[in-house]
């Protein structure tokens, strides 16, 4: 069993710091207990970590419920869920155990592949009988909207670093390892807050060399994998001087990577004033959104191809970057007004497409031909008619 | 809105209506007799009368109350073969009562259809052949695989003829109380090349403008013209590729033009007087556009791939015509 499953906090008296979400928690708890719940669902939200599903295991050990759980490796979609709940809710009968739903990372729902998970999120709380807690890293995701509205949001807090310390320390004691305090420091302060990675990467090196020392430490601990925010993925891209830098650029970037590729399609033609660079990073862009198509088809491999081709690609467009004389250009890059446009014109296109579809069937013709072949001719009509 | 479209009011309702084609005609009114028909392929360019032939047989064969009779699929409609079939099964289940003892379906467009559907179809066709009979609509007859041309009985359309086009037009501008002269009617003619429905859609909205004559018509024309994919092109090859851009999304987004329409706009653009450039770059870009077209029926992303060719086209500017 790791040690990370091994030492989770049995009790919330056992998690440490973090008092003002355990007091809410129990609080909100207490409101079930006496039948009036103030809200049927919380949301906890925190980076990786930090707790959110450890608290949830504890308030219900705390209260002997019954754990109910789906996270994001389950798929998703909405029978599933219902499945789950449902399943979950006649054996309660059976036990006379009372029970707490846990919906883990929500915020890993594919809008697509999951499609109707929202849906059946939403049906289940105004249905439910029992507690729900749901846990995620981004509660602001746009696609969590309606969520976030249905539930109390509870921040969990980034674990800080006395209790880091404390809890791989106890980790230590319990394991009979020898632990280093410089050791233990350097760990702290790499995990940042993350408690999993924090007790995974003790493991590592306790389980390796049965020991935790520095150098140990430092040689078996990469820098864990910083996450690029848009315009420092453009700017390392566009910047880098080798293939794998642009790589891992794309790579690790925060943003997803078919918006991405809009972020791409904004910038290209400020960050590259030449026209033939500008054209062969086009030209790799629109490859990668061929890669992309693929793979959304089901060849999830050709995805890797993806970042190549919007990496590397993009970034090797350049074609002054080979001369000694190169220097990077600093340029002020631009939010994707393409996914803004689309947003705004939304009610026109609407309309307009329901007037076509009339067109097409008075005319009994398919919507393309009755759009490029009947239509402008009414527009004409209906102009001269204002 | 059928009534406020001239092209559909006009529309002929039944097949002794239907002024030209007489052969084909003649051949329909034949089956209208017997009560009994094979499946049929209509082959023939735009506005020759295949889906007004295919409405009429069948208000002839049924009456007013043809509808529950008859299904209409076009390319609009998701025609996957599953859909296809779960909808034939669903619309012969229930038998006919009456003298004419099937149903009648209509695929517009069938040149659409992957040959793969084709053939599943074909299965489809032989299956239902007693409750359903099939009328295949296409503008090419070489896109409908032979099995399915051996199984069905061929027309052809041909484009009409300048004194069918003008009488319809003249009869239907004299109903409407509209003036005209000789010579906008010509002009009509002159730019529907045998295209029944354009021509009176042109004819209505030159109306629009008073008097039908050849300055109203090329108003009209003017009017309907893709400018915006001209000026989108005109000013990539001047080197303009923000500009360009902005009118890409333009039509993309205001104008909800598809990827495809665009890129087969630009193609007949790039052929046409109205853009000045050297021949050679005119199959250099459609080279390109060729293969863009290629990557968005993969699936590509329809702005990055324009965009793509925006950038190429001002980078063949720049080497052909020589603005920077």
């Amino acid at each position: 069993m790791s040690w990370f499953i091994k030492y989770r906090p049995k009790s919330l008296s056992e998690v440490e710091n973090q008092d003002q979400v355990k007091e809410e928690l129990k609080r909100w708890i207490d409101s079930w207990l006496k039948g009036k719940p103030t809200n049927k669902a919380v949301l906890l939200y925190g980076r990786p970590g930090s707790g959110k599903t450890t608290l949830a295991y504890a308030i219900a050990r705390d209260n002997n419920f019954e754990i109910l759980e789906t996270n994001a490796s389950d798929t998703r979609n909405l029978g599933n869920i219902r499945r789950i709940v449902e399943v979950g809710m006649q054996q309660s009968s059976l036990f006379g155990k009372s029970k707490l739903i846990l919906l883990d990372e929500v915020d890993g729902i594919n809008r697509k592949s999951d499609e109707g998970a929202i849906q059946g999120i939403l049906d289940i709380i105004s249905e439910t009988k029992y507690p729900i807690i749901m846990t995620a890293n981004d509660p602001w995701d746009p696609k969590l909207k309606e969520l976030r509205e249905s539930a109390k949001l509870i921040e969990v807090p980034k674990l800080g670093k006395i209790a880091m310390r404390k809890i791989l320390k106890k980790i230590c004691e319990k394991e009979k390892i020898k632990c280093h305090d410089d050791a233990i420091n350097i760990i702290v302060d790499i995990a940042d807050g993350d408690a999993r990675f924090a007790i995974n990467s003790l493991e590592s090196v306790a389980t390796t060399y049965s020991e935790v020392a520095v150098n140990l430490v430092e040689g078996i601990l990469r820098r864990k994998e910083a996450q690029y925010d848009p315009f420092e993925t453009l700017r390392k891209t566009f910047w880098a001087k080798y293939g794998w830098q642009a790589k891992d650029a794309v790579t690790n970037s925060e943003v997803d990577y078919e918006l991405l590729m809009r972020w791409f399609d904004e910038n290209i033609p400020i960050q590259y004033e030449d026209t033939k660079s500008m054209t062969l990073a086009f030209e790799s862009l629109s490859r990668a959104s061929i890669f992309l198509s693929r793979a959304k088809k089901g060849n999830w491999d050709q995805l890797s191809y993806l970042f190549d081709m919007m990496g590397p690609g993009v970034s090797m467009a350049d074609r002054t970057k080979a001369l000694p004389t190169w220097k990077a250009k600093w340029k002020t890059f631009k939010f994707p007004s393409y996914i803004q446009m689309l947003a705004r014109s939304k009610q026109i296109r609407r309309e307009k497409q329901e007037y076509v579809e009339e067109i097409a069937k008075a005319s009994h013709c398919s919507y393309d031909k009755a759009l490029s072949e009947i239509y402008p001719f009414i527009e004409v009509i209906d102009k001269k008619k204002k | 809105m059928a009534e406020a479209l001239w092209a559909e009011k006009y529309r002929p309702r039944t097949l002794s209506e239907i002024v030209n084609q007489k052969d084909i005609v003649n051949r329909l009114m034949k089956f209208v007799e017997e009560k009994n028909m094979p499946h049929l392929l209509f082959a023939g360019s735009p506005g020759t009368g295949k889906t007004t032939a295919a409405l009429a047989l069948v208000r002839d064969l049924y009456g007013d109350n043809y509808e529950q009779f008859f299904l209409e699929l076009n390319a609009s409609d998701e025609r996957g073969i599953d859909v296809i079939r779960n909808k034939v099964k669903e619309f012969a289940r229930i038998s006919v009562q009456g003298d004419v003892k099937f149903k009648v379906i209509l695929l517009d467009e069938a040149d659409n259809m992957t040959s793969d559907a084709q053939q599943a179809l074909r299965r489809i066709m032989e299956v239902y052949t007693s409750a359903t009979r099939f009328i295949l609509a296409c503008n090419y007859l070489s896109k409908i695989i032979e099995p399915i041309q051996s199984r069905t009985a061929l027309f052809r359309f041909y484009p009409l003829k300048k004194e069918d086009v003008i009488t319809r037009l003249k009869y239907i501008a004299e109903e409407e109380g509209v003036s005209y002269d000789e010579k906008g009617l010509d002009t009509i003619y002159e730019v529907v090349s045998g295209d029944m429905r354009r021509a009176i859609n042109l004819l209505q909205a030159s109306s629009s403008y008073g008097k039908v004559t050849q300055e109203s018509v090329f108003k009209v024309l003017g009017m309907t013209k893709p400018k915006e994919v001209q000026d989108m092109v005109k000013s990539a090859l001047k080197g303009d590729f923000a500009k360009a851009r902005e009118s890409l999304r333009v039509l993309l987004v205001n104008e909800g033009l598809s990827g495809e329409d665009i890129i087969k706009q630009m193609h007949r653009i790039i052929f046409s007087n109205d853009m000045d450039m050297p021949e050679e770059l005119r199959v250099i870009i459609a080279d390109y556009l060729g293969e863009a077209e290629f990557r968005l029926t993969e699936g590509a992303d329809d702005e990055i791939q324009l965009s793509a060719i925006l950038a190429r086209i001002v980078l063949l500017g720049e080497k052909y015509i020589g603005n920077k």
